[in-house]
């Protein structure tokens, strides 16, 4: 068998003997069934939630049928207490009684397909190597990529068919804030897939879009982490993957405010960063102003005709001046977005020219309601959208310069991190679509989608969402999901992502009907999942994984990075010299 | 053609002869020495002592008996075939420690009884039921030879067990054919004869909870050592919680003095609660558990008596 082509690990399968350790015996006491079956536990032997083990029948006409399953339940009794109080009696040595302990296991994989019942008695193994892989459907996964590890310390992997559009696409990811580690586990994914071989000759042009919104942690992604020790370097090895930060990050960041240059806004990184803004050429000729109305609210307020009109009259109207992107509209020259909400205001409160630019008789309310979001919007907008910077600087979001792309909204109010979403996915996806070909594929990572495509109402990012949602896995636009409740977020989302994963849950949260995929003792257990821990649905086994991902090899926050590799840039003869971006010769 | 036949009739209907009263048969007229402590006159509860210690490790056996079904033994000779019982029984010895308690040795055994020289060997899908002769065919002699064969089982047993370790022994029932085994004390939970006269018996109804009366000894058709002993109990009632206890006629005063000691220390903490047991609190825990596991290790009483009627056919 060979997986993802060199770079797999196999030595789970290879050292290992196929049947691990006796753990016990099928019960009789409880009925087994093909689905599910009772194992009691020899003394001495212990199994937990979620380890894998095999039973083996011999059925006539089909030859031995290996039945593997995961352990759902754990239980420990005394056997012979009749009374609460005989389990003092028991343990002063004074009544008779035994210790027993059963686990219940739910069935993964019956091969072959013969479904009868495990016999109560037959003896039950913990699976190892060649076994484990038949349970879990690792043997029939071509391409892999690695999860983490389970809780028998084996790595688990998902099936990258159903990552990158071949027979599914699309991950979710759902979890309370903070202990659930959503963007690490993201990020480990993303790493994952980069490095484990699974992309072949397309691992290069691969691309990943991050839109970062939790303060400058995702900066650090191509420094080497510090804190990365011995033990964890160890489960990146067992893993088949390195153990080192991403090889190519560029960030993105608004530019500072008041800045003249349009300096990014980052604190903590000086290599690899750009701002990000429109000029107001740009805002007019590619009609974003219906991203400034990216709420929920603005759909109902039945303004969003008016919003087309006027976006459809700037286009047409607007002429480039200068070289800063400034527009001249109407005989009048707009430098910043103020400026151009002003003309606006001017214009449409003026009868004659509210004609000229709605077209047709707008109720004047309408126009008030619109102008006052609008003026609403100045504060939030007015950073990235300009008109006085220097024109011939590069300055938008392109997942073109680097593998990763982070896009750095935490500096940004909401308003304005809708309108960057909005309009950067439109723009790749715009992309991807006219370049007609799936490949190589772009994976954008997206926390929060419940703000951004939340179940109730519309909006343009949700509409964004949902294409890349049910047409993303044909044009190769591979969304990786977060959100704290996905119960809030579009249903038609959520339903078509193949990977689901849960870290830990809020208990009100997880009763929800979102939540299906759990089964109720992995979903019970989900409300105390420890950082680190996700459950990982995947379309082809049957439970969710309990799988811990590995400590970062990237730093997390400036404390942890190490410094860019030495030998990598003193190969560089202008080591020294001013960055491209940093010094361009003015002319 | 020699062979047997189920009756239909529950098997356990007419067996309720109690049968701690089988094994005191024949204690008709008792010798007594009752000065073996204390002078009989100076007669009074016994507190043990602060040398006294309880064991630190106690056995407990006990055995326990079913009768699976009530059958007919055939003999083509004879007139009418002869009633026979299909019993299994089981001796075991727990063994209480500061490790909890473990069943330490255990036997099963399946017998066929009846007063017929030809009663078979019965192979059944599950069991095995070895052929063994009653005095007659009455059902009290037929249970009394039931009886003998649960005794002699448990006393193998404790034979077996004594030569491997020496831990202080509980027989459940009287030390009849156990005497000889040292450190060892029979259990004796009914009153069914007065042993004591009149000025001693008050000393029973006399005692506290935790207390013994002085020992003394006593021969029926075998000599022992006795005393009696109160377990805590709620009922007020003069002999509630009241149980005996029998040990070696061939120890000396001093040592049976300590092994009484001994056991009054062990068995209050063992002693049964009533809402759990209806024989508290003279069921000892131990004993009501160890019963509760031979009686499972005797197996599901349906499934022999079906396959004893497969068996017949």
């Amino acid at each position: 068998m060979t997986v993802n082509g060199a770079a797999a690990s196999l030595e789970a399968t290879a050292e290992v003997p196929a049947s691990g350790e006796v753990v016990g015996r099928v019960l009789g006491t409880q009925a087994a069934s093909p689905l599910s079956f009772w194992v009691g536990l020899e003394p001495g032997k212990v199994l937990q939630l979620d380890d894998v083990v095999v039973t083996r029948r011999e059925v006539p006409g089909y030859g031995p049928v290996l039945m593997a399953g995961v352990v759902s339940t754990v239980e420990a009794r005394h056997e012979g207490a009749a009374y609460d109080s005989d389990v003092f009696l028991i343990a002063d040595g004074a009544l008779p009684a035994a210790v027993v302990e059963v686990a219940e296991v739910r069935v993964t994989r019956v091969e072959p397909e013969v479904f009868v019942p495990p016999l109560p008695g037959a003896t039950v193994y913990l699976a190892r190597g060649g076994d484990r892989d038949q349970a879990l459907y690792f043997d029939v996964m071509e391409r892999r990529v690695p999860l983490g590890m389970g809780r028998d310390g084996q790595p688990l992997y998902v099936n990258f068919d159903f990552l990158d559009g071949t027979r599914g696409a699309h991950v979710s990811i759902s979890g309370v804030s903070g202990v659930a580690t959503k963007t690490s586990f993201a990020t480990f994914l993303l790493y994952s897939i980069f490095n484990s071989g699974v992309l072949r000759d397309e691992s290069a042009n691969t691309k990943a879009l991050i839109f970062s919104v939790k303060g400058e942690d995702l900066l650090f992604l191509d420094h080497d982490n510090l804190r990365l020790d011995e033990s964890a370097r160890g489960v990146y090895g067992r893993l088949g993957l390195p153990a080192r930060a991403f090889g190519s990050v560029h960030v993105f960041a608004p530019p500072r405010p008041g800045d003249p240059n349009g300096v990014p806004h980052v604190a903590a990184r000086t290599q690899g960063v750009s701002a990000f803004y429109w000029t107001l050429v740009e805002f007019c000729a590619e009609e974003l102003l219906r991203f400034v109305f990216a709420d929920a609210d603005d759909e109902r307020a039945g303004y969003s005709l008016l919003v087309g009109q006027v976006a459809a009259r700037l286009k047409a109207w607007a002429e480039p001046v200068g070289d800063g992107g400034a527009v001249m509209v109407r005989g009048t020259a707009c430098r910043t977005f103020a400026d151009l909400v002003e003309l606006l205001s001017d214009e449409l409160q003026d009868e004659a020219g509210r004609q000229e630019w709605t077209g047709a008789q707008t109720p004047l309310g309408t126009v008030n309601a619109f102008l006052r979001r609008l003026r609403s919007a100045v504060r939030a907008l007015s950073p990235i959208i300009r008109g006085d910077l220097p024109f011939y600087r590069n300055h938008s979001v392109s997942t073109s310069d680097a593998q990763v792309s982070i896009v750095d909204l935490h500096n940004l109010p909401e308003r304005a991190q809708r309108f960057v979403v909005g309009v950067v996915l439109r723009g790749e996806f715009h992309r991807k679509e006219s370049s007609g070909t799936a490949r190589p594929l772009l994976f954008v990572v997206l926390d929060e989608l419940n703000k951004y495509a939340p179940r109730e109402g519309d909006s343009p990012i949700k509409e964004i969402l949902l294409d890349v949602a049910e047409r993303g896995r044909s044009l190769g636009v591979i969304l990786i999901g977060a959100q704290q409740t996905a119960s809030e977020v579009e249903r038609r989302i959520v339903s078509n992502s193949a990977v689901r994963v849960a870290g830990r849950l809020d208990p009100a949260e997880a009763a929800r009907s979102e939540y299906g995929w759990l089964p109720p003792a992995v979903r019970e257990r989900a409300t105390i999942a420890k950082p680190g821990t996700m459950f990982v649905a995947q379309p082809e086994i049957p439970v969710p994984l309990a799988v811990a991902f590995p400590f970062p090899a990237w730093a997390t926050r400036p404390a942890e990075a190490a410094a860019r590799a030495a030998t990598a840039t003193s190969e560089d003869p202008f080591k020294g010299l001013p960055g491209v971006e940093d010094d361009i010769p003015p002319f | 053609m020699t062979g047997f036949t189920v009756d239909p009739w529950d098997p356990g209907y007419a067996a309720a002869l109690a049968v701690e009263a089988l094994s005191e048969l024949g204690a008709t007229s008792a010798e007594l020495v009752l000065d073996v402590e204390r002078p009989a006159a100076d007669w009074k509860p016994v507190t043990p002592g602060p040398s006294a210690a309880a064991p630190g490790t106690l056995l407990v056996a006990d055995g326990v008996r079913r009768i699976d079904a009530r059958v007919w033994v055939h003999d083509d000779d004879a007139p009418m075939p002869l009633p026979g019982i299909a019993a299994s029984y089981a001796a075991g010895i727990v063994r209480c420690g500061p490790d909890g308690a473990e069943l330490a040795a255990i036997d099963v055994h399946r017998t066929l009884i009846s007063a017929s020289p030809l009663t078979p060997e019965v192979k059944t899908a599950h069991a095995v039921y070895r052929p063994s002769r009653a005095a007659g065919s009455a059902f009290d002699e037929l249970s009394l030879a039931l009886q003998r064969q649960v005794t002699q089982s448990e006393v193998d047993l404790a034979v077996r067990h004594r030569s491997a370790s020496d831990d202080l022994l509980l027989v459940d029932g009287p030390l009849r054919g156990r005497t000889h085994l040292p450190r060892t004390v029979g259990y004796i939970k009914t009153h069914h004869t007065a042993y004591l006269p009149s000025p001693q018996s008050a000393v029973v109804a006399a005692l506290g909870p935790g207390q013994r009366t002085p020992v003394f000894l006593m021969g029926t058709s075998w000599r022992r050592h006795a005393w009696y002993l109160r377990l805590p109990v709620q009922s007020s009632a003069p002999w509630a919680g009241i149980a005996r206890c029998e040990a070696s006629a061939d120890l000396d005063a001093g040592e049976v003095a300590r092994l009484a000691d001994a056991v009054t220390l062990a068995l209050p903490a063992l002693a049964g609660v009533d809402y759990k047991d209806p024989r508290a609190p003279q069921n000892l825990v131990p004993i009501g558990g160890l019963e509760k596991l031979l009686r499972h290790h005797l197996g599901d009483a349906r499934l022999l008596y079906r396959s004893l009627r497969n068996a017949s056919r």
